[in-house]
């Protein structure tokens, strides 16, 4: 009896010690910010291509949601890196989260407002006077649109506003006529589904007016940070080496299969047309190098949310941007 | 009986929050994921009266879907009391359609209503009618042999006095199920303000979701909790008053 014990912990001995041995690498979690498509094909494609296998870390890529969080998850220690929006950044920061972004994966915000041709175009912040306009109450584009109307001395009586949700029958219906998308994936959906109606659409980009608020960026903790530093460079650059190649035109096919392998919702059409915006917004010229923090933009973010009152107190948003090399 | 209810859930939401933040000293969490109580104070100080106004809204839709949903399982139930066929067509029907997930027609319901009162309402309906109707079946459906054998042979049994038996030989459970209804109907109007309306609590918990501020979330489910033990208990008190007073005119004790 005796010894069948002393064989069975020997085993469980061995086994144990041998897990390493046949562990891939580092095991890392990265939450993403949205649902598995087109808008996050570097995601997708550096972990398709095995960019981060090559540097020795097994990354998981877990798809995200509006329910999922990846600062909460950074901290809780489900995610070792995530992709937050600014505004999700600078609040955390506000209530005392230790995180940093590491890099900024959208140059262009894709939050902006679609609205159709047949409407006279939105040239000044004043022509957005008498029109019924999509508001996410709660999201960034509320902050966003805020921050235009003051910009622009729109006053709340000049303007109608409507609660939006992700039903567009208010759009299609014409009774709203300005209406917050993503630029890069529910827009493509819409102009596509209006042009088959023999309608067609303009693009109300907040950043033409000096509005840069920015979007997406890569975040993780100040412990992981601090304690490895080679394995933040070593992530960041495996899935900047992603987003270049996913980026790259010339890459275009294999990356709508990898992104198709995991988005089947989609059709083809559609996903190629996404791939396109995704790229204007993610290097929107040559010289852009993809993951670049745009250090003002983040200052002018932390302003408006500031005078939004939807952060208390300056958060001094640059001690927390950090450019890895 | 009011004050129980509202204690109990006291008790429940201490513990809750206890654990909380239990949870958030030992892994050291900042505000941003778990609120310590100074920022929840603040915050509530901050929503209170908006938040209060909110639930009064949700509350109000749910207690019209609530006594819609009555109505409805009662006029149902009754219909279905019977062992013919349309009873038994009642009953099946209702067993089968309480099975399905009413949640998931609530987005149609949105696309063909819009965002306003009335969708709110039937999806609060919808959501506590099944139960409210199994219940109204099973207990209209069982004779109470002992009382209604002598009015059978006695040739003076009419319909509305076997629903009164029954109603009365069950008024416990009736009162239990229709005061628990109420939190179904509370459940199923919040769902609804979460998922596309445009007011209500519900609808101001997804707009603290989306900024993730859980402190304005605790605030709000401690709102909805206070105010829905206060109807909770004011249901069972007045199931209790209704029991007495008909236990008295029917010359019983008075319980």
């Amino acid at each position: 009896m005796r010894k069948k014990l002393f064989l069975f912990l020997l085993f469980l001995l061995v086994l144990v010690c041998a897990t390493p041995s046949f562990a891939k690498g580092t095991q890392l979690n990265y939450r993403l910010k949205w649902l598995f498509n087109a808008s996050v094909a570097g995601d997708i494609y550096a972990d398709a291509k095995g960019y981060f296998s090559d540097v020795g870390l097994d990354v998981t890529v877990k798809e995200g949601s509006p329910e999922k969080n990846a600062i909460n998850e950074l901290e809780l220690g489900y995610a070792d890196f995530g992709v937050a929006s600014a505004d999700q950044v600078i609040r955390a920061l506000d209530k005392g989260a230790k995180i940093f972004v590491i890099a900024q994966l959208f140059q262009v915000n894709p939050m902006q407002w679609i609205y159709r041709t047949d409407q006279p175009e939105i040239k000044t912040l004043q022509d957005l006077k008498g029109r019924n306009i999509g508001i996410t109450f709660g999201g960034n584009d509320e902050t966003i649109m805020n921050t235009l109307f003051a910009k622009g001395g729109i006053t709340k009586k000049d303007v109608t506003i409507t609660g939006v949700r992700f039903d567009f029958t208010p759009f299609f219906m014409r009774k709203v006529d300005v209406w917050p998308v993503y630029r890069n994936s529910q827009g493509v959906i819409l102009k596509s589904k209006l042009a088959r109606e023999g309608e067609d659409v303009y693009f109300f980009n907040p950043a033409d007016f000096g509005v840069n608020f920015v979007a997406n960026s890569v975040v993780t903790s100040e412990e992981m940070l601090k304690n490895n530093p080679d394995l933040v460079e070593k992530f960041l650059n495996a899935l900047l080496k992603g987003w270049e190649a996913a980026m790259d035109p010339e890459n275009g096919e294999i990356v709508l299969e990898a992104v198709k392998k995991l988005d089947k919702s989609t059709n083809d059409v559609i996903r190629k047309k996404q791939l396109n915006a995704t790229r204007d917004l993610i290097k929107p010229s040559v010289s852009i190098r993809i993951g670049t923090i745009d250090i003002s933009a983040w200052k002018q973010t932390e302003v408006i949310m500031l005078k939004e009152k939807q952060i208390k107190k300056p958060v001094n948003i640059e001690t927390h941007l950090i450019q890895v090399k | 009986m009011l004050f129980r209810r509202i204690y109990q859930f006291l008790i429940v939401y201490i513990i809750g929050i206890s654990f909380l933040l239990m949870i958030k000293m030992g892994l050291s969490l900042s505000d941003y994921v778990i609120p310590g109580v100074p920022l929840i104070l603040e915050t509530a100080g901050q929503v209170f009266k908006e938040y209060f106004f909110d639930v009064m809204n949700t509350m109000s839709v749910a207690v019209l879907g609530q006594c819609l949903s009555i109505i409805l399982a009662f006029t149902v139930g009754i219909s279905g009391r019977k062992s013919s066929w349309v009873g038994s067509f009642i009953k099946v029907t209702a067993y089968n359609i309480q099975a399905y997930p009413i949640v998931a027609l609530a987005p149609i319901i949105f696309i063909l209503l819009g965002d306003g009162f009335i969708p709110r309402l039937l999806i609060a309906s919808m959501i506590c009618y099944f139960p409210l109707l199994l219940s109204v079946l099973g207990i209209m459906a069982t004779p109470v042999a002992d009382i209604e054998h002598f009015y059978i042979v006695t040739g003076r049994m009419r319909w509305q006095l076997e629903v009164k038996i029954r109603a009365f030989e069950n008024l416990s459970k009736l009162t239990t199920v229709i005061s628990g209804s109420a939190t179904l109907a509370m459940a199923g109007t919040i769902v609804a303000e979460f998922i596309a309306a445009n007011a209500g609590i519900g609808y101001s918990i997804r707009i603290a979701l989306y900024q993730s501020d859980l402190a304005k979330i605790l605030v709000a489910l401690f709102m909805i909790g206070i105010i829905i033990s206060i109807y909770q208990g004011i249901l069972e008190t007045m199931g209790e008053q209704i029991k007495t007073r008909w236990s008295i005119s029917k010359g019983g004790e008075v319980l």
